[in-house]
């Protein structure tokens, strides 16, 4: 007994010594992000997600956190224009894997390792950008309305399928970067030759093109456009309000990770390091998985059905020269 | 000496000031003065982004990097055989939608001016609530409306005839510029209808006098007379369609229809990552365009005394009576109308209390909801974004319109050498594509010596930089009108340049100064791509969060918000009509 109780107040003992550096520096850092008074993030990621958050940060630290939201290219071109003039505004940058990249190679980021982010996979951890917190995955979404289910594809294979002509939408991959990115990496699930012959296919089909994966999805939602490339995720969000939507459960599906990372100019670096932990947190991730994000922190789902069966592969990163190659390309495929 | 002989000697020191050896003399008058500060500005406001642009045409290097000269944008931008016949689509595109917008402004403008059908003063208020609206939710609400698929009244034509398949497709040439066309119809209509209220009714009596009939008249007469006003509509509206984004996006793109924007935005601005220096190329080469239609608009109304109908003597524009023509009249404006208004709000109306969009059926009509419209009522974040833009609409159109007004009385009445200069500086901002303009912004007040970059006021500077020419053309095509003799008089009887621009000048361009406000506050309202790089993320304006939002796929939102901004501006617009009618004096 008396070792069993020896051997709890050992362990308190050394709980404490290893945790209480820890749990001073939080308190010591959250004490300068309150006399810092805010912190900027500029994101791409949805204004709601993102205030949901940032509001209930400020209910439990007293922090406001000011948002400035844009397209991932937006977000770079403001933040490196910023940087370079030596006038950045923003403490945190938030946007996906490419634009990151290549911000990081201009060596805007600071280093900083969140306590929170040991709560990640260790194959979704960037050495420099931190834990990718999520995952937007692209996959084929349609109407149940207008497509029933026995009648609906199965396989990314079935979308070539002469009965699905146009039936399906998806954006122009000779413009919307992220799609000529998903075009160019379906080597990744099929194999070179194969994949070559199903972009042919893929474009013989004349899909509708649109300017993004947003109007491809709200073609599907109205029923404009049956079927889809898009934002699986849409399948839950427009599918909470009502629309009658699903989603191919193609097994793997291919995506981009998401990453928010401090800058080494950060004007308010102590908030914008507790924005990071808290962000990071179980708290928030949950809060984002609820609005229908795939979130990579272990064992958090969004609430659509077979979410946790989703296998993700992260698609090529093509650099600025890749994008412009296959854009061409796909501009004689896919427009003639 | 007359009191002729005195005004034209007095002109002629002015005019003959500048070409003076003795700087003196150029420096003693005070319209000298003027002319040296709003040029200043101008010159400042125009150039100083656009050397950045023009910097980053002729590097290799984004801006900020150290890089090498070279011209090989330009050559990549215009060596390559397919640019061309994308830049015969966009002239196809960008005729098509000036001409229509044309036609159908004045139309409505010539009933609800100067004819007697019931409900003009209605229809003339309503006329101007699509320049409220984005052009891209004009486009998208079209799109519902005429879409093949499913489109409204695809769809209600299909139950009502029992055809096989809705009569219309949208995504069509024919559909971009009719879509095109509406959206560009406002802005004409304000300043061919602020022409139409200065024009003196003396030259139409004169010709009924003599026998010609109305429409004899509205051919012979009429139209020719506002001819600056219309040219000033269409030199804005085709450079204006050219270089516009959305509408091709919603509609080309999926019609498989490209004009010279998709390439820009393919090959530049949408590019990964964005081709700054491209797109500057792109940009000038546009500005270039842009240019030969500002030197077309000064060729045709360099006649300037021959389109003078507002005179020294007292007048007050006669309405032609339609007899019993004028309900036909109304009719014809309550079809532009709807087409303009009440159908792209209908859809709105539809879209904000719709949970997400579809078809309406039976069931639809349990599940509305107000939820949009309680988001806009109860965020204090929407709230913030209303008064920001309130303040930068008001504010911004007041000082606009101020600058325009003297850039408008310089460049038309004096004979300054150089004042041509001032009108091609207005508009070379605002030939760029909005996007690359705002980078242009960027680069050249981020790190500006006064601090304003992130502040209401670079935002203020903004917009006026950007939008200044729809200030000058309404203007002008009034001041155009007003005859000399009347600042003749004022100068002969002792007046000084200021007096005479305040007491005379200003009240004479009335119409034309509140058609310019109107359309700029409309615009400030809801604009985005100047906005977006400038505003500090805690400030944000209304054109910004309906970007955001209509980013984050919230159409309820965005529709709820439009509906709004349209309610206020709608106000703001009555009572700056008010004002600028000649019958209130």
């Amino acid at each position: 007994m008396k070792f069993k109780n020896g051997f709890y107040v050992g362990l308190t003992m050394f709980t404490l010594l290893v945790t209480t550096p820890a749990l001073a520096q939080d308190v010591k850092m959250l004490e300068a992000a309150k006399k810092e008074g805010k912190a900027v993030v500029y994101g791409s990621l949805e204004s709601d997600s993102a205030n949901s958050i940032f509001n209930e940060f400020k209910k439990k630290t007293g922090v406001t956190v000011e948002y400035w939201r844009a397209s991932a290219t937006k977000v770079m071109d403001r933040a490196l224009s910023e940087y370079r003039a030596g006038r950045p505004l923003f403490d945190i940058i938030l946007t996906n894997d490419n634009p990151m990249q290549i911000m990081l190679k201009e060596g805007i980021f600071a280093k900083y390792e969140s306590p929170s982010a040991k709560e990640f996979p260790q194959n979704a951890i960037d050495p420099n950008l931190g834990p990718r917190y999520r995952n937007v995955v692209i996959g084929v979404v349609y109407n149940k309305s207008a497509i029933k289910e026995a009648d609906a594809p199965k396989s990314l294979q079935d979308l070539v399928n002469p009965k699905y002509r146009g039936k399906l939408v998806m954006p122009d991959p000779t413009q919307h970067t992220t799609t000529t990115q998903w075009v160019a990496s379906l080597e990744k699930l099929m194999g070179k030759e194969k994949a070559e012959k199903y972009i042919r296919d893929l474009a013989a089909m004349k899909p509708v093109l649109v300017e993004s994966l947003l109007p491809a999805a709200e073609r599907v939602v109205t029923g404009e456009t049956p079927i889809a490339i898009t934002y699986v995720k849409y399948a839950y969000i427009y599918g909470k309000k009502g629309a009658p939507l699903d989603y191919v459960r193609l097994g793997k599906f291919m995506g981009d990770g998401h990453y928010l990372t401090l800058s080494n100019k950060a004007p308010h670096p102590n908030a914008g390091k507790a924005v990071i932990d808290y962000f990071l947190g179980p708290e928030s991730m949950k809060m984002m998985a609820q609005l229908g994000e795939f979130v990579n922190r272990k064992g958090v789902y969004p609430p659509l059905a077979d979410a946790d069966k989703i296998e993700f592969v992260e698609m090529y990163d093509l650099g600025s020269k890749g994008f412009a190659e296959k854009k061409k390309e796909y501009q004689k495929i896919f427009l003639r | 000496m007359s009191v002729n002989e005195r005004a034209q000697a007095i002109e002629a020191d002015v005019s003959t000031a500048w070409g003076r050896s003795r700087l003196g003399a150029f420096l003693s008058q005070p319209v000298s003065w003027v002319f040296i500060i709003v040029g200043g500005i101008i010159g400042f406001l125009s150039l100083y982004p656009t050397f950045f642009l023009f910097y980053g045409s002729l590097t290799d290097a984004p801006l900020g990097v150290p890089g090498q000269f070279t011209i090989q944008n330009y050559v990549r931008a215009y060596t390559d055989p397919e640019a061309y016949p994308l830049l015969l689509n966009s002239f196809i595109f960008g005729f098509g939608a000036s001409g229509l917008s044309i036609v159908f402004a004045l139309t409505l403008a010539w009933i609800t001016i100067r004819t007697n059908a019931p409900y003009r003063r209605l229809f003339e208020l309503t006329a101007i609530v699509p320049n409220i609206l984005p052009p891209i939710l004009v486009s998208i609400s079209w799109v519902m409306l005429l879409n093949p698929s499913n489109g409204l009244i695809n769809a209600g034509l299909v139950q009502l005839l029992g055809i096989e398949k809705g009569p219309f497709n949208i995504y069509s040439i024919a559909g971009l510029i009719f879509v095109e066309g509406l959206i560009l119809t406002p802005l004409a209509f304000l300043i061919i209808a602020a022409a139409m209220k200065s024009m003196d009714p003396s030259l139409e009596e004169s010709a009924k006098t003599l026998g010609s009939n109305e429409f004899g008249i509205m051919r012979r007469i009429t139209f020719p007379l506002i001819r600056p006003a219309i040219l000033a509509a269409a030199t804005l509206n085709f450079v204006r369609a050219v270089e516009s984004f959305d509408t091709p996006a919603i509609i080309a793109l999926p019609a498989r229809i490209e004009v010279f924007t998709t390439k820009i935005w393919r090959e530049a601005l949408g590019s990964f990552p964005t081709n700054h220096n491209l797109a500057a190329a792109y940009g000038v080469g546009i500005l270039g365009i842009a240019l030969v239609f500002v030197y077309l608009y000064r060729r045709f109304t360099s006649q300037v005394e021959s389109f003078s109908t507002v005179t020294g003597k007292g007048f007050r524009p006669h309405q032609i009576d339609l007899g019993p023509w004028r309900y036909a009249a109304s009719g014809i404006a309550l079809l532009l109308l709807m087409m303009l208004v009440a159908l792209p709000i209908l859809v709105l109306i539809l879209v904000a209390i719709l949970p997400y969009y579809h078809v309406p059926t039976w069931q639809t009509w349990q599940n509305l909801t107000l939820d949009n419209f309680r988001y806009v009522w109860v965020t204090p974040r929407v709230h913030k974004a209303f008064m920001n833009s309130l303040f930068l609409a008001l504010v911004g159109a007041t000082a606009c319109m101020l600058l325009a007004s003297l850039a408008s009385y310089i460049t038309v009445r004096t004979k300054i050498a150089g004042r041509g200069i001032i009108e091609g500086l207005v508009f070379i901002p605002w030939a760029f594509p909005g996007t690359a303009m705002a980078l242009g912004l960027l680069w050249a007040y981020v790190d500006f010596p006064i601090p304003v970059y992130a502040t209401i006021w670079i935002i203020l500077i903004a917009y006026v930089t950007r939008f200044l020419p729809y200030g000058l053309r309404a203007v002008t095509s009034t001041i155009i009108q007003v005859h000399k003799e009347l600042e003749e008089a004022s100068i002969v009887c002792g007046a000084g340049f200021l007096a005479t621009f305040r007491r005379v000048m200003i009240p004479m361009m009335r119409p034309g100064v509140m058609a310019g406000w109107i359309i700029l506050v409309t615009i400030f309202m809801r604009e985005f791509s100047a906005t977006l790089f400038l505003y500090s993320p805690g400030a944000e304006p209304l054109g910004p969060l309906l970007y955001f939002l209509y980013l984050d796929g919230m159409r309820g939102r965005v529709a709820a918000i439009g509906l709004v901004i349209s309610v206020i501006s709608i106000i703001l617009i009555a009572i700056a009509q008010r004002y600028s009618r000649w019958d209130t004096k």
